[in-house]
């Protein structure tokens, strides 16, 4: 142990109060800082998970035609070309999926015909966002047999005149798995389906207007010309589905949209929450900063005497500086420590709070992420705001002629 | 033969204040401290003894001459070459003792140790045990320091001024703040271990008693030395 450290400790350890409301201030802060990134990364996690096992972490739809005008394209945010013209349905689907399973990101991917139509069931009409999927394929791709909350996928699988109604779906519509829904067909008749399941995926906007059902049954009910109107794609790191949906569309000519473009709005939305805590938060930790500011600076005033004859000992100014620095250390140390496991405890806490969540999201308690950054950004937020609030201090206390002091009244 | 001495200081200026406060505190004073011998400097308040010590002591830079520690100038070293010959070389013992009140005896005799860095743990507590002892607080190793009584706590502040076994030790007003017994019995040890151990000591003293008890009396008026005698027979 070096003598500045030494002395910083004992000096630290005879003022208790002062010390338990610094420390105190950096283990609030911290684990505050740790409890909130927590919960609001929480429910954006489970958003994206939620709508990764729903709708793909990239999608293919409409295929185009680049209609250059001029020897300078604008473009859109997205890169994509302004002048094109689209063409609904999907083009050759196998073909597309067949070579798109040659990339290495891909793990799975699943046609899809999608239409909107009306449901019915006894008195109750709802609007419907129907999904043809090929059933195989589709469990492959998402997490439509996870997010089952009644009934079969089996069921589903072996009859063709059956579907799969979102949760809030079926409550809107009032049936249960073995009643019968009825499609309304844009020829204006309507079908009866058999209920197979109910998925909840967690997504309200999801959960509250989709049906599943056999892609051909899709195409004779919707009456499309083509076999899918959209491909959907499991990814092995959805992180690069932008990069991977821009070289789609340049493969295959036709429009494919990331899941980070798709949801833009509502991670927006998580961004702005999420950052919007961590800087109420760090007010916590920067008061903090100046609680501890307050204890050096006073401690340095109290002990004018002591660093006097320190110096007359033979500390250097750096060592005196070095004593107050490390008091700061050891309170930003021993707090970030006990910030990080009172962080935990809140985290644990808080993931055990009941709260009824029917909306964007579909949650019956706190959802929260156990996350390893967030105790290290806390943590070296917690030690900038700790060294800046004593090396004014310190540097204050290494300024202090020590002979002013020790001369007392003598000249 | 007189032997090399320890410390020497060659018309040392200083001026102290500013502008219209500016006072001129030393007026090129020149005085040498061998080993084995104790010098007091006396004088009227104000007159420029403390100021003295402080720059033989190293804590305050002269404006002209220079002070040679060995015959190594030492003046125009840095802060922290400075401390360093102040931790080797130099013991400062003071009126307000100045001990670290929350520090108990022992560990306030082994700061300058630590500093030092050239014993172990254990050595350390062999030695300020031994320096305890022979100022009398062998029993009082492990009493925080404000709880020993003023004399006691003087008695620390001398064990902790030979901490680091320096040549000269610069004691300011010592006894100033001490009744006559425990003022004689203080400067007694002092003066003991000092000639036991072959060390330097400069004393500023307004005790008249005190001053006659040292070998050499320099007498100061104005920031100088106005007179030295020797009391050394």
């Amino acid at each position: 142990m070096t003598p500045p450290l030494y002395i910083a400790f004992r000096f630290l350890s005879h003022r208790k109060r002062p010390l338990l409301l610094s420390l105190s201030g950096v283990v609030f802060g911290v684990g505050f800082f740790i409890c909130t990134q927590a919960q609001t990364e929480g429910f954006a996690s489970f958003f994206i998970d939620s709508t990764l096992g729903s709708n793909g972490a990239l999608v293919i739809r409409s295929r185009f035609q680049n209609k250059s005008t001029s020897i300078v394209e604008a473009k859109t945010a997205r890169g994509a070309s302004v002048h094109r013209q689209y063409f609904e349905g999907i083009q050759n689907p196998n073909e597309i999926m067949r070579v798109s399973r040659q990339f290495t990101n891909v793990v799975a991917c699943s046609p899809v015909l999608r239409g909107t139509l009306n449901a019915r069931s006894g008195f109750e009409n709802a609007t419907a966002d129907l999904m043809g999927i090929e059933p195989a394929l589709h469990l492959q791709t998402t997490n439509l047999a996870g997010q089952l909350v009644g009934g079969s996928i089996d069921d589903f699988r072996n009859k063709p005149n059956s579907v799969i109604i979102g949760s809030r779906l079926a409550e809107a519509l009032n049936v249960a798995v073995g009643d019968s829904v009825q499609l309304l067909s844009p020829g204006g008749s309507y079908r009866r389906f058999a209920v197979a399941a109910l998925a909840r995926s967690g997504v309200g906007s999801v959960d509250s207007t989709r049906i599943y059902c056999h892609a051909r049954v899709a195409q004779a009910l919707l009456k499309k010309p083509y076999s899918a109107s959209m491909i959907v794609y499991k990814l092995r790191d959805p992180d690069r589905a932008p990069a991977l949906a821009k070289h789609f569309e340049t493969l295959f000519q036709h429009d494919a949209l990331s899941w980070q473009d798709r949801e833009e709005a509502n991670l927006q939305l998580f961004l702005t929450l999420r950052v919007s805590a961590a800087i109420t938060v760090s007010l916590i930790i920067l008061l903090a900063g100046f609680g501890i500011f307050n204890v050096l600076t006073m401690s340095v005033l109290a002990k004018v005497k002591e660093i006097a004859i320190l110096r007359s000992m033979g500390y250097r100014r750096n060592d005196i500086a070095a004593i107050f620095l490390w008091q700061g250390a050891m309170i930003g140390g021993a707090g970030s420590v006990l910030g990080c496991l009172l962080g935990a405890i809140l985290t644990w806490g808080v993931s055990h709070i009941p709260i009824r969540v029917r909306g964007l999201l579909y949650a019956n308690h706190f959802l929260v992420t156990w996350n390893w950054t967030h105790y290290l950004s806390a943590t070296i937020l917690a030690l900038i705001a700790v060294f800046i609030a004593s090396y004014v201090p310190a540097q204050r206390a290494a300024g202090l002629p020590p002979v002013a002091t020790l001369r007392g009244s003598s000249v | 033969m007189n032997p090399e001495p320890c410390l020497v200081c060659k018309d040392l200026e200083r001026y102290l204040g500013e502008d219209e406060s500016r006072v001129h505190a030393l007026r090129g004073v020149s005085l040498q401290l061998e080993p084995g011998t104790v010098h007091a400097v006396v004088g009227p308040s104000g007159c420029g003894k403390s100021t003295l010590l402080y720059i033989l002591g190293l804590l305050d830079h002269p404006d002209g001459g220079f002070v040679s520690i060995e015959s190594e100038p030492v003046s125009h070293l840095s802060d922290e070459q400075m401390s360093r010959r102040r931790n080797e070389f130099i013991g400062f013992i003071f009126q307000f003792h100045f001990l670290m009140e929350d520090f108990t005896a022992q560990e306030n005799v082994m700061i300058p140790m630590r500093k030092l860095g050239r014993l172990s743990q254990e050595e350390m507590e062999d030695r300020s045990a031994s320096l305890l002892d022979a100022v009398g607080l062998g029993a009082k190793l492990q009493r925080p320091s404000r709880h020993l009584s003023g004399g006691e706590q003087q008695r620390v502040a001398i064990a902790r001024a030979l901490a680091n076994d320096p040549r000269v030790i610069l004691a300011d007003e010592p006894t100033g703040n001490l009744d006559t017994k425990n003022s004689t019995r203080a400067f007694d040890l002092l003066q003991g271990l000092v000639r036991e151990h072959d060390k330097a000591l400069f004393i500023v003293t307004h005790n008249q008693q005190i001053a006659e008890a040292c070998d050499w009396i320099h007498e100061m008026q104005d920031g100088r030395i106005v007179s030295t005698h020797s009391r050394r027979a």
